[in-house]
């Protein structure tokens, strides 16, 4: 009986033990997977879910698995911070990734900087997502993007001096802060460089109807259309201004760009220019997208969102390995001190005074007659 | 003028999509007296299976078409019998039936994002999209031109079937009084099964429509907002009045972005229910009735 009963004690440590060796690092994944922006978000978790899986079977980080804990945003800051607040109170996780809206990442800088959770944004290009009003930098704050006066910058540099157009028209979300942003900067460089702002419409949320605007467009003479808005009404508008006989002019447009715009608007996509973060044919990243495919069995149409999110992935194991531990103001330390990290799509260098990646290069692409994205051209900062 | 004939080709081509769908509401709230905020859910329903018709089935516009068009109207009629029968024989307080249909619009979105998820989805083009000229005044698309033909013909059809059919006079009495139209031995639970068909595939049609043009996804059917708003111009329960409203709206949309900004479009758009609402309270061709909800 004594023997039996050391036996189930050992049992029971050995039990323990393994399980506690086994507890797994959390992560959490701030997502839109329904909603406007849904395509993004679900392409996002997969990647990054896929990424965590390599580092796991790699060993983990820390001795330790990590752990995915997704949420879905709906794509409404509302619900982002109830999921942010699910994440650090009951989910306990050391870190937030995602999401990809700066919207979404404003409203929930507050919360991350209270609890000492640092949150890295994928695709939020927004300045104020990482550096506050007043200029303060956010401590918990970080993103894996460009920005959107950078953006902006090479979009109006791109329309006025590579493709020589001087009358631009405006297409944008009146409700959006990626859309007022990234049509700011590129109002105020476009002018800088000589060149008008022939016409600057707005339109709302949920609109699928642009036909009223892209007549005035029309009617203006522009002779390049700036679209800094996100995948389907960018694609709706692109659709109706063919539709409407706009057919000569140039279509250049930001990041919110996502391959699924070729199925909604077909072959009038032809020509359009797009502004981001990597491209397609990036041979480092061939075999990321084929794993993806094979593992979700959907093309990786989303590419810059599995790009962004796959080595956002990386990143953050690699600054849980480096902090050492999973508190998150020393995880946030070891973010801030990232240097010279080779991820697939570049080579990441932090600026800590603002938490963006320093010097980071712009892919443009243009969208071929086989309706599919190609790479056009790469542009260095200066 | 040329901007002016543009914008207004442009109303007259999303008033007449409005149009149909404010026809189902304004039908379905002249014998039961409730506005049916599920029949954006209806018009969600008729895209999807045209979709799928399309992609999996591997059939022509056509019969997609009337698939979707069926599907629509038979679901319409499983959520009359599902959810607003059961009120209906317990009670004649309308506002019970409204919450319900706020519910299955609900559960009709919720439905779609559960089982075919959140994604756009873009149907082949089978409807050409051609720029057109219009006498040389202004550019339309081959697409604008169809929707605004099958709408008049769905609703030259849909006045045909009331004035012409039995069934078409039974609805038009029950409009006046459904309870004695009863008392006079129509067959109640059958008519209104009849008129939630009607609507549905009038709402299957605005949904073939709506996805062409805007892609398909579970929350299409919030477009009705506009075709509700456009019913209550028009009088709620007219159908006369729900086609006039529809193109009133959509003119009003147009013309307020072309001339105004499209900032204001809103704006004025809900500037001008406020106003029909205090000036005529019961719309423009509506007949008053006490109780509005």
């Amino acid at each position: 009986m004594k023997k039996f009963i050391l036996f189930l004690a050992l049992v029971s440590v050995l039990i323990a033990s393994a399980v506690f060796a086994a507890e797994p690092i959390k992560v959490g994944y701030l997502a839109g997977l329904t909603g406007e922006f849904a395509p993004y978000g679900i392409a996002e978790s997969n990647a990054a879910k896929m990424a965590f899986d390599e580092i796991n079977k790699a060993g983990g980080i820390l001795g330790r698995p990590l752990e995915l804990v997704v949420y879905d945003t709906k794509s409404r800051p509302e619900d982002a911070v109830n999921a942010v607040r699910r994440m650090i109170e009951s989910d306990k996780v050391c870190l937030i990734m995602g999401a990809n809206t700066s919207s979404i990442n404003l409203a929930t800088a507050p919360l991350v900087d209270r609890a000492k959770i640092p949150q890295i944004g994928t695709a939020t290009t927004n300045p104020l997502v990482t550096v506050d009003e007043k200029g303060k930098l956010r401590p918990y704050s970080f993103r894996i993007c460009f920005t959107d006066p950078y953006q902006g910058t090479i979009a109006a540099e791109f329309a006025k001096n590579t493709l020589k157009k001087d009358k631009a028209a405006i297409l944008h979300n009146v409700g959006s802060d990626y859309a007022q942003g990234l049509r700011e900067f590129f109002i105020e460089n476009y002018k800088k460089l000589g060149g008008q702002i022939v016409t600057d419409e707005g339109y709302r949320d949920a609109d699928v109807d642009f036909r009223a605007q892209l007549a005035l467009v029309q009617r203006s003479g522009a002779n390049v259309l700036f679209l800094p808005g996100l995948g389907r009404d960018m694609a709706l508008i692109i659709k109706q201004a063919r539709e409407l006989g706009l057919t000569d002019i140039d279509i250049v447009g930001g990041d919110g760009y996502g391959e699924f715009m070729n199925d909604i608007a077909g072959n009038s996509m032809v020509g359009t220019y797009w502004i981001t973060h990597t491209n397609m044919d990036d041979p480092d990243m061939a075999p990321v997208f084929k794993r993806y495919e094979e593992t979700f069995k959907e093309e990786a149409k989303e590419f810059g969102n599995v790009t962004l999110a796959y080595d956002l992935a990386y990143w953050s194991a690699d600054a849980i390995g480096r902090a050492g531990s999973t508190d998150g103001a020393a995880i946030a330390k070891a973010l801030e001190e990232t240097k010279d990290l080779k991820l697939k799509h570049f080579t990441l260098t932090m600026d800590p005074a603002t938490h963006n990646p320093h010097n980071k290069p712009g892919i443009i692409l243009k969208i071929g007659d086989d309706n599919r994205s190609h790479y056009f051209m790469t542009v260095e900062p200066k | 003028m040329n901007t002016l004939s543009q914008q207004i080709i442009n109303g007259l081509s999303i008033g007449s999509v409005y149009a149909l769908i404010a026809v189902g509401y304004s039908l379905v709230y002249s014998i039961l007296l409730f506005s049916n905020f599920a029949h954006g859910g209806f018009l969600v329903i008729g895209g999807y299976i045209c979709y799928y018709a399309l992609i999996k089935a591997n059939v022509n516009i056509w019969a997609a078409s009337a698939a979707a068009l069926a599907g629509a109207g038979l679901c319409a009629v499983l959520v009359e019998r599902l959810a607003y029968r059961p009120i209906r024989e317990r009670t004649s307080i309308t506002l019970y039936m409204l919450i319900a249909s706020m519910g299955m619009s609900i559960v009709i979105e919720n439905l779609f994002v559960v089982t075919v998820g959140g994604r756009y989805k873009a149907l082949p083009e089978v409807i050409p999209m051609k720029p057109v000229s219009v006498f040389g005044l202004a550019t339309t698309s081959a697409f604008d031109i169809l929707s605004l033909v099958t709408a008049v013909v769905f609703l030259i059809g849909l006045q045909l079937f009331l004035s012409k059919t039995k069934w078409g006079l039974a609805i038009r009495a029950a409009s006046y009084n459904l309870r004695v139209t009863g008392l006079m031995g129509v067959n109640v639970n059958r008519l209104i099964a009849i008129v939630f068909f009607v609507a549905g595939m009038l709402a299957g049609v605005g949904g073939i429509f709506l996805s062409a043009r805007y892609t398909l996804y579970p929350q299409l059917g919030g477009i009705t907002t506009k075709a509700f708003v456009a019913a209550v111009i028009g009088g709620l329960g007219s159908l006369p009045g729900a086609v006039v409203g529809s193109l009133i709206l959509g003119l009003a949309e147009m013309l307020t972005t072309g001339f105004l900004s499209s900032q204001y479009r809103d704006l004025i758009v809900f500037f001008l229910l406020i106003v029909t609402l205090i000036v005529r309270p019961a719309g423009l061709f509506g007949r008053s009735i006490g109780e509005k909800v």
